[in-house]
């Protein structure tokens, strides 16, 4: 029997006027994996996530969500996901239990044990304005809000990039923590970064993309094995190729 | 026990975790009866997927240097390998063939080679017998 992927995306393409933000690009992620996206700023990270999303709707090709389409199935594939994006954003009024108490009541779960487990390791101040928060506070409250619903897949889109590298190790450590906790063979994690050495450890197996399209995919293990070297270089070479003189 | 994973060695990392568990057994940093850390806890701490750290414990367990107790955790076992003894051997073949091709290239004859995987065993038995109990 086969697992339902998680994600399965094949030949997706989405055009802004007339450029390809994404040309053709394919992948999938089964489920209970930790899955990486890699690639350049514009390579189409964020119009790929968007489109699992339903944020964007594809210009042709195929996105499925546990086997469902993102359009048509929306509420359903939203009420088993949760998404971290690059740049947080909260209602400024609210504080900190505000936000989360807003955000608990659209979700059918919420677990209020790891909620108050992750507001004290992250020493956030429950009574706190959002809009007195650092950028690392806000991202640790959004990461809250992601777990707390214990959702079947964990979309992260740039996470930590412009974090300190402390709540960047306590980022990844709460991910790998509070949400691969419990059923482990269904927490599902998609990460789209290029800080690919924070997440080096957490990686089971990746895809690089390069203009739009998919250039690599391989097992983490498998590329350490063929390459000889860490993710971040096999990337860096992978999308610098020597230069062959004419 | 004290693990150090490396991203730049092709060995697959949960390859590394099973090795240097069985080194540690075999050089008395660990003892039968000793707990692993949880899988948990030792995940976050390295920074590893929980997927990697529970594919190095299965594998441990198959080879029969750990034991899993339901809800208690992992234990180093008091020998006990479940394989029979020329299946065991036969695995050992494979790494004792590469170290003699690697004598034969440095021209080390067997005599020698002898006396040094003799001195490497009690290398190994004295470290057992004079590691600390923590």
């Amino acid at each position: 029997m086969t697992d339902t992927p998680a994600i399965e995306i094949s030949g997706l393409v989405r055009r802004f006027g007339r450029r390809d933000a994404v040309d053709g690009l394919s992948l999938r992620v089964q489920p209970g994996r930790c899955y990486g996206f890699f690639g350049r700023n514009g390579a189409g990270k964020t119009t790929t996530i968007k489109c699992l999303l339903n944020l964007l709707r594809p210009t042709s090709g195929r996105v499925r969500v546990f086997g469902l389409d993102p359009q048509r199935d929306e509420v359903e594939v939203k009420s088993r996901l949760s998404y971290v994006p690059d740049n947080v954003a909260f209602y400024p009024w609210m504080t900190v239990s505000d936000v989360l108490e807003y955000v608990a009541s659209f979700r059918t779960r919420w677990n209020a044990d790891t909620e108050r487990a992750l507001l004290s390791r992250f020493r956030l101040d429950a009574d706190q304005k959002a809009s007195h928060l650092s950028k690392g506070q806000r991202t640790q409250l959004a990461l809250i809000a992601a777990i707390c619903p214990e959702p079947e897949l964990l979309v992260l889109d740039e996470p930590t990039s412009g974090l300190d590298p402390i709540v960047r190790r306590e980022f990844i450590q709460t991910v790998i923590g509070a949400y691969q906790d419990g059923d482990p063979g269904r927490r599902t994690v998609f990460v789209s970064t290029h800080l690919i050495s924070e997440f080096e450890g957490l990686i089971d197996e990746f895809t690089i993309i390069d203009g739009g399209r998919d250039v690599l995919t391989l097992e983490a293990d498998a590329a350490r094995g063929r390459f000889e070297k860490p993710l971040e270089e096999i990337f860096v070479s992978t999308l610098q190729p020597t230069a062959v003189p004419a | 026990m004290r693990l150090q994973i490396s991203f730049k060695s092709g060995k697959p990392v949960y390859l590394q975790i099973v090795d240097q568990v069985k080194l540690a057994v075999a050089s008395g940093g660990l003892r039968a009866g000793d707990a692993l850390p949880g899988i948990r806890p030792l995940a976050e701490s390295l920074r590893l997927n929980r997927n990697t750290i529970a594919k190095a414990y299965a594998e441990l367990e198959s080879q029969g240097v750990i034991d899993t107790n339901a809800g208690k955790g992992c234990f180093v076992k008091d020998g006990g390998s479940p394989y029979r003894k020329d299946a065991r051997l036969e695995m050992l073949k494979d790494e004792i063939d590469t170290a003699v091709v690697q004598a034969h290239h440095l021209q080390i004859g067997r005599a020698d080679f002898l006396k040094l995987a003799g001195a490497r065993f009690d290398a190994f038995e004295q470290q057992r017998g004079t590691a600390p109990q923590d």
